[in-house]
Order: C-alpha cells, then structure tokens, then sequence
C-alpha cells in the first residue's frame, strides 16, 4: 500500500507548491554524477535547458499514437501533478517540486528507456536525456 | 376424495359452522373479542416480513454491492425464526405448534370441507396456514444455511469460509436462488390464503395480527388451552442466542485455506504500481502473467519493460501466486480469458458483464479516469478479494 505515504508526500508537495517561496532547484551530488555521465557519454561539456524544454514540450512521431508527447502524461507544466494513462497521479518532474528527481541512476535509466520508446519509439540519445535533466532541474 | 366417508368418520354438524363463519350481529356494538395472536408472534410477524422484504430486495434487485445489507436482514430472519420455534414448543395455546399443525388426515379432511364451503372457522390457524407457517419458516432455515454456505464458499468469510470450496459455494448459490424464489411462491400463498380466509370468515384477519385479537363466535375451533411459559422461553432464546453466536464467532475466526497472499512484494507493489494499481497475482494463472511478463516492453501501448533480473524475480513471485494457488471469486470468475486478449482483466467476458450497467462517462470521469483503474471503485482491489461491500463508486464520477 503506497497510498498512504504517497498521500503525505504529495501533502507536503502541495504545501510547497501553495505557500513556501519557491527554492531554486537544489544541487544534488546523485544528480550531478548522472548528468556528468550523460556528458562523457555525449562527448559534450554542458547542456542546454532550452534544447530539453522543447524536446519535453514537442510533438513527436514515431511512438505510440496516444503518447505523442512527454506533456501526455508529465502535463504542459513539469511542476505540476501528472497523471498515467491509467490514472495514477504522477509527482511532479521539476525539481523544484520534487527534490528527490533524478537522484536514482537505476530509476532514470528506466524511465527514459521506457518513455522515449512509447514516445518517440527510439532510446533517446545522451544529449538529449542530459538537456531534459537540465531543463527539469532549471525550473 | 371420498367425502362420504370423510363424513362417515367426523360427522360435522352444519349448522355450527353456518353460525361461527358469521360475524356477530352488527348491532352488538360490544362484540367479544379474545385474544389470539400475543404479542411475541405480532413483533415476530412484523419484523419478519420487514426483514424478508430487505432480503429480497437486496438480494433480488439491488444486487452484490447491498451485500451487507442482505446479510443483516437474513441474519436477523434465521434469529427471528429460531426464537419462533423456540416459542411454539413453549407459548400460549395459538403460538405452539401442538395447536395449529395437523395430521394430514386432518388437513385433508378441512381442505375437503373448504371446498364444500362447510370448513369450521379456526381461531388459530387452520390446518392449511398450519402448515404455510411450517414450510415458511424451514424456507427461512434452508436460506440462511444455504446463504451462509455461499459467503463461505464464493465469499470466503463467515462462519464456513474455512470449510466451504469456491465450487461448492457457487453451486450452492443456484439452490439458495431457487429457494429464494420457492419462499416468494409461499409468500404469495400465504397472502392469498389470508385474503381467502378472511372474506370466507369475514374478519380482517391481517389486522388481527396487529391488534391481536379475534371475534368470539360460538362454535369456534380451538386449539387445546396451555399456558405460556414466557421467562423459561426468554432464557432459552438467551441462552440460544448467546451458544449461537459464540459458535458462529469460533468459527468465523478459523483461518480460511488458500487466500490471496498479502501484503504485495514491495518491489512488485512498486514495478508494476507505477502506471496502474498493483494487480494481484491471484487475478490471472500462471500462463497468462508468463506471457505478459514475456511482452513488456509492448506491453498495453506503452514500454514497461525491465531489467532482466527484476523481471525474473517478479515473474517467480507472481507465478508462485497466481489464480491457481488461491481459491477466490476473481481467481475462478476471470479464469475465463479473451482470447483476443488473454493478459487483459477488463477484456473478460465476466468484467465485460458485471460492468456492462456502468455508463462510460463515469469510467471517464476525474476519480475513476480508467476502467483499469479498479482500486477507484473496489477499496480492496489491492488485496484480490475484491468483495461487493468494498465497492462504492466514487459520488463525483455520478454526476
Ligand atoms: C505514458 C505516460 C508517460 C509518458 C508519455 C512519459 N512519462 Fe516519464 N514517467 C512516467 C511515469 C509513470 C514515471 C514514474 C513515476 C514517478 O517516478 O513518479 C515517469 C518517470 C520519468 C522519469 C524518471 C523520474 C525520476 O524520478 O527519476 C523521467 C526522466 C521521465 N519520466 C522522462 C520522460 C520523458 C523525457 C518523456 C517524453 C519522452 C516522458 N517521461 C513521457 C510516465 C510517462
Ligand atoms: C509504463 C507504465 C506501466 C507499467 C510500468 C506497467 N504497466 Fe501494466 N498497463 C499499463 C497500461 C497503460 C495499461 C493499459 C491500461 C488501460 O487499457 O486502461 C496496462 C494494463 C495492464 C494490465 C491489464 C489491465 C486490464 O485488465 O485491462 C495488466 C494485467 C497489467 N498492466 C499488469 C502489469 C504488471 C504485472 C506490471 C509489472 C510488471 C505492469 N503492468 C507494469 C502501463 C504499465
Ligand atoms: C467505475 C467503478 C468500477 C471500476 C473502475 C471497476 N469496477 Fe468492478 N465493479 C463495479 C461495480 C459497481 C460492481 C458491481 C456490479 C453489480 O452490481 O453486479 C463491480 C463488480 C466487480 C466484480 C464482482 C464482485 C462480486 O463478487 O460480485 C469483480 C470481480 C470486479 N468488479 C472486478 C474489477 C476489476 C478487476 C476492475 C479493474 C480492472 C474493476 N472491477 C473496475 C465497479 C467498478
């Protein structure tokens, strides 16, 4: 039963999001190792926030026709709640709203596997997940 | 039937009848009156006919999700009848059985007498409604054991969960239908002879069984006098109900065989609960979970594919919990897949069914968003019971 600590969790999220004053995102030593992997990986030295917001916010072809779109389940605001096609509430995917975001290297990995492939039918490449995490922790 | 010698061996004197089958002179504003049915059997009568009435509503057309309504009426019949019968062996004269219930030669020698229009007028109950009351209440009897033997077997709870199968249950559930529509049938006499015998008698007799009282007219058939025993039947009933309870008790606490496992494999409750509730692996067999385990990565139009050693592990413990291990109503009622789409629930002909009456705005609405999304509708959807009191639709997705 996760319902009950997820209730909390988005309890406090919610509380975050209404009244405290919004914190920049918060370096994380976790987060900082996966982006710094996606750069060697790339071969590049830094990435683009505005790249990865368009990437996250576009229409892409190829995928699954009812998942056009990371916005189809993350919602046009990543500091909003989401939802899955199933109805199951998402935490937000800002970091700002969700410190724990892109902390778990297993889990990132796993999520872009699947979710590139439903949305775009491919993997996505090294640059782009490295952009959309920089997006994600820019807002 | 040979009246003659019906007539032979009781010769009746007609004339007694023509007088008892009247009503006193209408001038005799003081008509005696004396008392027939005591209290215990008005409140018994009353209450029985308000519980049997919730019972078949509930169970005839409000259906699963009044389960526990349907259980509180039955449950307050059976006790109902039980304390009735404890009175008829220990009451006044027209409560006890040795007063109203006939031999059948003599039910047929008045069934006889009714059709010659020369039948005596019983204070009590005649022979016919004697008997009416016998099998009325040996229906009620074989209901509740009927009933209780389903919420065992299909409902796994109950004073027989741990002693009835899912199979056995669900076939005793079509001869507790049966019954059910045989206890309308005698109910539908019964009515049908107290209208008779009142307009044969002229004497309301449903409103009898509200003030209790009967005319007195001479010639009048009584039952023998006994005397009720009113504190020794009170303590009996007591003591009976105190037995009964403790043995329903006792036995509702022995643990039942082949319940879904719980609490979730916290890696599963967390890899497959991410897009969806976590379905219980008791919802579908072995084979079908392997073959969806086999196709996540295409898996309902979206990847949802895992790491190989994760993947494993889940399909061990699912395949160790799966419908052939559990003996529930989901595990046999969705055993029947579509072949179309065998790794579906909502594709079965049995979800397909059950949920045909929901319309789909409410399916689509906030709360419920999905037809997969089983947990908005069944509070225990987690655990595979999926029991009908858990089901409330949530009030929003009505509107
Ligand atoms: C079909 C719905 C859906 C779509 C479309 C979708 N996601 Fe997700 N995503 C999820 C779910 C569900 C999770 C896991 C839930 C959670 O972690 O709270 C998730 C998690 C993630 C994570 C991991 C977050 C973490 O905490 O590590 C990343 C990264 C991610 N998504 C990126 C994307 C990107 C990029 C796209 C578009 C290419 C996308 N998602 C499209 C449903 C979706
Ligand atoms: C990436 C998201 C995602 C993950 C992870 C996921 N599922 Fe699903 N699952 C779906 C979607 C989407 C559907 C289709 C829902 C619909 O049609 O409403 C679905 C449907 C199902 C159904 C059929 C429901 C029905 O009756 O129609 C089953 C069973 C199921 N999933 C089991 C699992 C299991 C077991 C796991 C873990 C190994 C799992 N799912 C992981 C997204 C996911
Ligand atoms: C919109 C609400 C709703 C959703 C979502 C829903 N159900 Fe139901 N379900 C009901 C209702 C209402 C009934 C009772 C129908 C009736 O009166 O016969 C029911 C009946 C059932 C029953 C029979 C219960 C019994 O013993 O009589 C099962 C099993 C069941 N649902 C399984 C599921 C599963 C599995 C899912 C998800 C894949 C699901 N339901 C999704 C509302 C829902």
């Amino acid at each position: 039963m996760k319902l009950f600590p997820n209730l909390i969790l988005s309890g406090t999220l919610l509380a975050v999001a209404l009244g405290a004053p919004i914190q920049p995102a918060q370096a994380d030593p976790a987060r900082d190792a996966i982006i710094a992997q996606f750069k060697a990986q790339a071969g590049v030295s830094s990435f683009s926030a505005a790249r990865g917001k368009k990437f996250f916010h576009a229409k892409h072809a190829g995928g699954k026709p009812e998942t056009p779109s990371c916005t189809t389940c993350h919602t046009n605001d990543p500091r909003n709640f989401g939802k899955t096609r199933v109805g199951k509430v998402i935490d937000p995917m800002a970091v700002s709203r969700n410190p724990q975001r892109f902390t778990d290297p297993k889990k990132v990995a796993k999520w872009f596997r699947r979710n590139c492939k439903t949305v775009l039918g491919r993997e996505c490449t090294a640059q782009e997940k490295g952009d959309i995490l920089t997006y994600l922790s820019s807002i | 039937m040979d009246d003659a010698e019906m007539q032979l061996t009781f010769p009746m004197p007609t004339n007694r009848t023509t007088i008892a089958n009247k009503p006193m002179p209408s001038t005799d504003r003081n008509m005696t009156t004396r008392p027939v049915w005591d209290l215990f059997i008005r409140s018994f009568h009353w209450l029985l006919v308000t519980a049997i009435t919730i019972g078949a509503v509930t169970g005839f057309i409000l259906g699963p999700t009044w389960l526990r309504m349907h259980l509180i009426a039955g449950t307050i019949a059976v006790v109902l009848v039980v304390a009735r019968i404890i009175w008829g062996f220990s009451g006044g004269s027209f409560a006890r059985f040795a007063g109203f219930v006939a031999g059948p030669r003599e039910t047929l020698r008045h069934l006889a007498e009714l059709r010659r229009a020369s039948a005596p007028r019983h204070v009590g109950h005649n022979p016919a409604g004697g008997w009416m009351i016998l099998f009325l209440l040996g229906m009620i009897l074989l209901l509740a054991i009927t009933g209780t033997t389903v919420l065992g077997g299909v409902f796994k709870t109950g004073p027989l969960g741990f002693a009835v199968s899912y199979d056995l249950g669900s076939a005793v559930n079509k001869v507790h239908k049966l019954l059910a529509w045989g206890l309308l049938g005698l109910i539908a006499l019964h009515i049908a002879g107290a209208i008779y015998e009142s307009l044969r008698t002229r004497e309301n007799l449903p409103l009898t069984m509200i003030t209790g009282r009967k005319q007195a007219r001479p010639g009048d058939h009584l039952p023998p006098s006994r005397a009720a025993h009113p504190r020794s039947a009170a303590l009996i009933m007591l003591a009976g109900g105190a037995l009964g309870t403790a043995i329903g008790l006792a036995l509702a606490q022995k643990p039942v065989p082949h319940l879904p496992i719980t609490p979730l494999d916290p890696t599963y409750a967390q890899e497959c609960g991410d897009c969806h509730i976590p379905f219980h692996p008791s919802l579908m067999s072995a084979q079908r979970w392997r073959m969806l385990m086999a196709s996540l990565d295409s898996h309902f139009g979206e990847d949802a594919s895992l790491d190989e050693e994760t993947r494993k592990k889940l399909e061990d413990w699912m395949v160790a919990h799966a419908a052939e291990t559990v003996d529930t109503k989901p595990a046999h009622v969705f055993a029947q897949a579509n072949p179309e789409n065998p790794i579906s629930l909502t594709a079965t002909p049995f979800w397909k069914t059950t949920h045909k009456a929901i319309p789909d705005k409410v399916f689509k609405s906030k709360p419920v968003f999905a037809r997969t999304n089983c947990a908005a509708c069944h509070k225990d959807a987690e655990t595979g019971m999926f029991y009908p009191s858990n089901i409330e639709i949530p009030a929003e997705a009505q509107k």
